[in-house]
């Protein structure tokens, strides 16, 4: 007994940094702004746990706010459009790669850093060398769309219209119904797949790293086609990694905030504005507006949708825990 | 692995292949050209290499006038401190998760692993105000160790994560050997473990390293002009709406290539972090 005690007080003197910092940083914070979620506040006079003279209860007031508000829910829809189309393209993207660098033998080396490399580059720079290619004056696009007589092309086809030129402002729309997709959010995505598909292209290298020979050597001497092998040997091989990589990109989807700041800041108007870049301008666009509280509101919103849909994965990071 | 000798379809992987490079290309070629050339003479496409120039002046521009010299500074103080930080920390908490049994362990573990799945919004917006009551707002250092000290609790969850998973993998027989020689657990952690863990450690260093380099919401949110990062120099002159492509140009190439080169050094470590994270 008395030697596990022993045991307890230094454990804790090598967990007290780690817990200072965490509960200081992480923790209070986390709970003040489920706190202050109930709220009304702003920046430059905030709600403090300290001051009862802060405290202008609002009760559910943020958060009725926030789901009545047309905004928001342009929001939510780009940030859907982002869920749907950015893990898609990046998982499609990074998977055809790791196939196809894992056929060849001379060159692979060279491929696959090509691929890699941009999962170093912040989406900062990463959105910033995407704005240049989608400059209309001197971008490679335009150029090469005008090299086959397509630039400024018009397609007018009722609730669809595209349009290639204008690739940060007005790139074209799809009306469906009550909704209106922008195609200008297509513009942040593409830096974004540019940047990370790196990441699935290393977790399905390592994946089919792992498959054995013989099962595909079994397969070839079956007489079955390069791509019959693909689809029915090797892609069902690689249903972990998979999972693991759809996972990440989602979560990166939801949360999206740096390439959309850089690329359109959400623009025209509200046409690419993402849930994270709302919240960050009903809070800090303007220290003094009152409307803190409701960016604390679609925090928690946020969170815990990601909580809810990532807890999966969250469980199989937790099985892995050391005994 | 060119299985059997079709010769055709080995010429569409590797057409197919090339096709993407290219397009993967593209935008590293714009942004080197964009950067190396005066502005003049992009004007009619970064391509055009009849009677190309090459000048260092975007750089001396997008160093001094710009003021993305200072920034990179900040970026490297903010960078350093907060991995050097991070991985104090996470270490010795590593270190307990993995050898020492303590009440709340499962609970600080759970919080901490949740870290990597909740948002960084969760904690953003009280942050600001939580500044200021704590004094890191302003001063000369004190926003820095604000960012740092926000860095390393944001940092802890994949730290422990990460160099837990190596620490896990030194064999007991060597820590109980120690132990029946009467070291304490910190001799214990500094002479077998740390050693043994310091791969882990140098991958997690690495990822962490980018992780914070490229890092714009926090740097955005919580600092002033004197100490913001590179990332936040860059959002800002991009969104500035002036065409200073060359400048910008010069102002990625700054902020792409520290991290890049940590990369190319030291890949394989890089790698093998990234599949102790969850990728097995």
């Amino acid at each position: 007994m008395h030697e596990r005690e022993a045991g307890w007080r230094s454990a804790y003197l090598f967990i007290l940094p780690a817990l200072l910092v965490f509960a200081l940083f992480y923790l209070w914070p986390a709970v003040n702004t489920i706190i202050s979620s109930f709220f009304t506040w702003s920046i430059l006079a905030p709600w403090q746990a300290h001051d009862p003279d802060t405290w202008r209860f609002a009760g559910l007031g943020n958060y009725a706010a926030v789901l009545a508000d047309g905004r928001f829910w342009n929001a939510a829809l780009n940030t859907l459009i982002w869920l749907v189309v950015f893990p898609l393209l990046a998982t499609f993207l990074s998977l055809l790669i790791a196939l196809l660098v894992w056929e060849i033998g001379r060159g692979a080396r060279f491929f696959r850093t090509v691929f890699v490399l941009p999962m170093t580059v912040s989406l900062t720079a990463a959105g910033v060398l995407w704005v240049l290619v989608f400059n209309p004056q001197f971008g490679v696009l335009s150029a090469a769309l005008g090299a086959i007589g397509l630039d400024g092309a018009q397609l007018d086809a009722g609730p669809l219209q595209v349009r290639l030129s204008d690739w940060l402002s007005n790139p074209g729309s799809l009306a469906l119904g009550p909704v209106t997709i922008e195609f200008v959010n297509l513009s942040a995505i593409l830096p974004a797949v540019w940047a990370l598909t790196g990441f699935g292209v290393i977790s399905f290298t390592a994946g089919l790293t792992s498959i054995s020979p013989e099962l595909i050597e079994a397969a070839t001497v079956e007489g079955a086609s390069r791509y019959r092998i693909a689809r029915d040997v090797v892609i069902p091989q690689l249903r972990g990694a998979m999972v693991i990589v759809a996972v990440v990109f989602v979560i990166y989807a939801l949360r999206t905030f740096d390439v959309v700041w850089v690329t359109t800041q959400g623009g025209p108007g509200t046409d690419s504005e993402v849930v994270a870049v709302l919240l960050w301008r009903k809070a800090l666009a303007f220290f003094d507006t009152p409307s803190a509280g409701q960016a604390t509101a679609i925090a928690v919103l946020l969170s815990a949708v990601m909580v809810v849909g990532a807890y999966p994965y969250l469980r199989s990071l937790l099985r892995d825990r050391p005994e | 692995m060119s299985r059997r000798g079709d010769i055709g379809a080995m010429w569409w992987i590797y057409g197919l292949l090339a096709v993407l490079s290219l397009l993967w290309l593209v935008p590293v070629a714009t942004v080197v050209m964009s950067a190396l050339r005066p502005l003049g003479e992009i004007r009619d496409g970064w391509w055009n290499l009849a009677g190309a120039t090459f000048t260092i002046d975007n750089f001396l521009g997008a160093w001094n006038e710009a003021d993305l010299g200072s920034k990179t500074v900040n970026s490297f103080i903010i960078t350093g401190f907060s991995v050097a930080s991070t991985i104090s920390i996470g270490a010795l908490a590593s270190y307990a998760f993995v050898r020492l049994r303590f009440r709340g362990r499962g609970l600080i573990y759970f919080l901490l692993i949740s870290t990597m799945i909740v948002p960084v919004q969760i904690i953003l917006i009280p942050l600001l105000p939580w500044f200021r009551t704590l004094g890191f707002a302003e001063g000369s250092w004190q926003p820095f160790l604000g960012m740092v000290l926000v860095h390393s609790a944001f940092g802890l969850g994949w730290a422990v994560f990460m160099m837990g998973s190596f620490m896990a993998a030194v064999p007991t027989e060597l820590t109980e050997a120690g132990q029946i020689d009467g070291a304490g657990h910190f001799d214990i952690f500094r002479r077998i473990i740390l050693p043994l863990a310091l791969p882990g450690i140098v991958s997690f260093a690495i990822i962490d390293f980018v992780f914070v380099w490229n890092d714009l919401l926090l740097g955005l949110t919580l600092l002033d002009a004197d100490h913001a990062p590179l990332t936040v120099g860059i959002a800002n002159l991009q969104s500035a709406h002036l065409a200073q492509q060359d400048v910008i140009s010069a102002g990625a190439l700054l902020a792409i290539l520290p991290p890049l080169a940590l990369f190319v050094a030291l890949n394989r470590y890089y790698v093998r972090g990234l599949f102790s994270g969850g990728v097995k």
